[in-house]
């Protein structure tokens, strides 16, 4: 049996009076695409934070490649090959395209040609090449999220955490993500996904699991799931999944 | 810019047509590097045929492009802003004299021991501030700066070494020596201070296409947004502050040998301190030439509200300075050079449509 990519112990969060993740444990396996739920305030950007290293678990371990990962750094936790994106986009709006595709390539080369070389490959397959030399702050929100994304490609992670990539996206656009995302997948990198928007779940994940105030409620295959009466309660409320039953 | 439509590139057959390419990574236009070279030979050239005053005015211009080029190294690129630089200037200027004094240390070792000690100090100064979010390091800077203008104006000495309090160091006449960094001509002093901007502005072009100067403008860009590509804030920041502080120490040095004098209140006192950043910042910061440009407009006009004006309304030329700083922020927030830029690329434009 080989180890889980990415194994989540029991991690918790507080931040004062609100229990934001309680005893979060899940694992992901190397190669899947992993959908995480839950309605607002469920604790997902919390979790995702604690794994990336912006925030420092109460308590709890997080393995990845069977080391704990826990209380590193961000910078440490990129170094060791997970990336992220942020629920709200934060490029370096001052650069251009490809300038924002080099940074994360210094984490991995020293070769300046090289690393601008492969932003450049990066840019293409987002579909940016011919804004390569656009700043930042002149591209539509869509864009910008493409961009996150593909900055994040830009460190060669092994793991990707993407918050809500979709979000106040047209389906077109949604649909234009779900195959990068797809295509990003193939390359071999695993990925975990916050998401809303249901079709885009169904569309991508093998897997998904339900947060709600802080707790784990269910885990398995997408359909299974968001039939199961206390993931409708959590999603729809108390009626609706009465009703339903 | 100019495409290059025949660059052989590997992955060029996957790329949409028409794609414009950058040309050589980060590379310098030929006009560019002929019109740089023009201006380095008119600058080798101008102790030929300036006075001696002309060339005293030109050396205290390029001083202050100079320190606000070291200024802007940290300051412009990761977007904080120092108020303390001069703190950096004061212990290079009175390491330089003491070390000559005390030791007898020729000022050729004693320029970069001082940007040393500059360096170090910096470190104190950056290390538990750049771990913080928010205005501290603008605090922090000014607060230690006027901390040691003030101990040095009210210290005479300390473990045997004359600091001499508000009345400042002399440097002892050595006469026309080499090794005493000291001449009776303008012209030696008008190179040194050439070759040093030289120095820190060949060294701002690499920091633009370094690892370390993409970091900065990623910190400046968003800090969290660069935690997560692998950068840690606090570390490089402190890198870039020494190097910048190394510099600004020389800088320093520099001035001690030239007007052969040092004291609190001109070379730690915050005066020095908004001469740099102002001069970058109205200049365009985080830029290679905007400080040079900042100190060219700016350094001419603090001499003539200090000299004509400023005898009779002390600070004047700050109150002057913050008008210009409000005009440029309101209209110009990328510096004056940003539309100078924009000129130029337009003639070169032409001249190559030709
Ligand atoms: N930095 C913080 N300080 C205090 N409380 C926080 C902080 N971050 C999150 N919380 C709280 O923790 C709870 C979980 O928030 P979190 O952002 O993780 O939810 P989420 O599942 O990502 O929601 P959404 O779908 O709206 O993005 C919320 O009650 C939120 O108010
Ligand atoms: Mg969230």
């Amino acid at each position: 049996m080989n180890a889980p990519l990415l194994d989540v112990r029991g991690i918790g969060k507080r931040f004062g009076g609100v229990h934001a993740v309680r005893d979060l444990s899940f694992r992901l396996e190397q190669g899947e695409i992993l959908a995480l739920l839950g309605p607002n305030g469920a604790g997902k950007t919390t979790a995702f934070n604690m794994i990336a290293g912006f925030f420092r678990p109460d308590g709890g371990e997080i393995l990845f490649r069977g080391r704990d990962i826990a209380r590193l750094r961000p910078w440490d936790i990129c170094k060791a090959g997970i990336a992220r994106t942020f629920q709200l986009s934060k490029p370096f709006a001052d650069l251009t395209v490809v300038e924002n595709l080099m940074v994360g390539g210094f984490a991995r080369s020293s070769d300046t040609a090289a690393i601008r070389e492969r932003a450049e490959e990066i840019a293409d397959f987002l579909g940016m090449g011919r804004q390569a030399d656009t700043e930042v702050q002149h591209l539509t929100a869509f864009d910008r999220r493409k961009l996150e994304l593909g900055r994040a490609l830009s460190t060669r992670p092994v793991l990707l955490l993407m918050d809500e990539v979709v979000a106040g996206a047209t389906p077109a656009e949604g649909q234009e993500m779900v195959a990068l995302v797809r295509r990003i997948r193939d390359r071999g990198i695993t990925i975990l996904i916050v998401e809303h928007v249901m079709k885009v779940v169904m569309a991508l994940s093998e897997r998904v699991i339900v947060m709600e105030s802080g707790r784990l409620i269910a885990d398995g295959a997408p359909k299974d799931v968001v039939s199961r009466p206390e993931v409708l309660k959590a999603y729809f409320g108390e009626q609706y999944a009465a009703a339903r039953a | 810019m100019t495409a290059h439509p025949n660059r052989l590139h590997e992955s060029a057959a996957r790329l949409p047509a028409g794609r414009p390419r950058r040309a050589a990574a980060g590379g310098v236009s030929p006009a560019g590097l002929l019109a740089l070279a023009l201006i380095g030979l008119a600058a080798l050239a101008l102790p030929l045929v300036a006075d001696s005053y002309l060339l005293h005015s030109c050396i205290v211009v390029l001083f202050f492009a100079y320190m606000a080029t070291a200024w802007n190294f940290v300051c412009g690129y990761v977007g904080q802003l120092s108020i303390g630089h001069a703190m950096f200037a004061g212990v290079g200027g009175y390491a330089t004299v003491l070390l000559f004094t005390g030791l007898g240390l020729s000022p050729w070792l004693g320029l970069p021991v001082g940007g040393l000690l500059a360096a170090a100090l910096s470190v104190v100064v950056g290390y538990p501030t750049f771990r913080l979010r928010g205005p501290y390091f603008a605090l922090t800077t000014i607060a230690f700066a006027e901390m040691i203008r003030i101990w040095v104006e009210n210290t005479e000495s300390v473990l045997g070494i004359p600091v001499n309090g508000a009345a400042g160091l002399t440097v002892p006449l050595a006469g026309e020596s080499l090794a005493a960094l000291q001449f009776n001509g303008k012209a030696p002093y008008y190179y040194l201070i050439v070759a040093l901007l030289a120095g820190a502005l060949a060294a701002t072009w690499a920091l633009e296409r370094s690892k370390l100067g993409f970091y900065l403008k990623a910190i400046r860009g968003d800090r969290d947004a660069a935690e997560s590509l692998g950068i840690s804030p606090a570390r490089y920041q402190l890198v870039a502050l020494a190097i910048s502080a190394f510099m600004t120490g020389i800088g320093g040095g520099f001035y001690a040998q030239f007007f052969r004098y040092v004291n609190a209140e001109r070379l730690i006192g915050v005066d020095l301190s908004i001469d740099m950043a102002l001069m970058s910042i109205i200049g365009g910061q985080g830029t290679v030439f905007g400080p040079l440009l900042g100190a060219v407009l700016l350094a001419p006009l603090a001499e003539i509200t200090r000299g004509t004006l400023g005898g009779s309304f002390l600070g004047l030329h700050l109150v002057v300075y913050g008008i210009i700083l409000m005009l440029a922020v309101l209209y110009l927030p990328k510096g004056l050079i940003a539309p100078l830029r924009a000129v130029l690329a337009r003639l070169a434009r032409r001249g190559g449509a030709r």
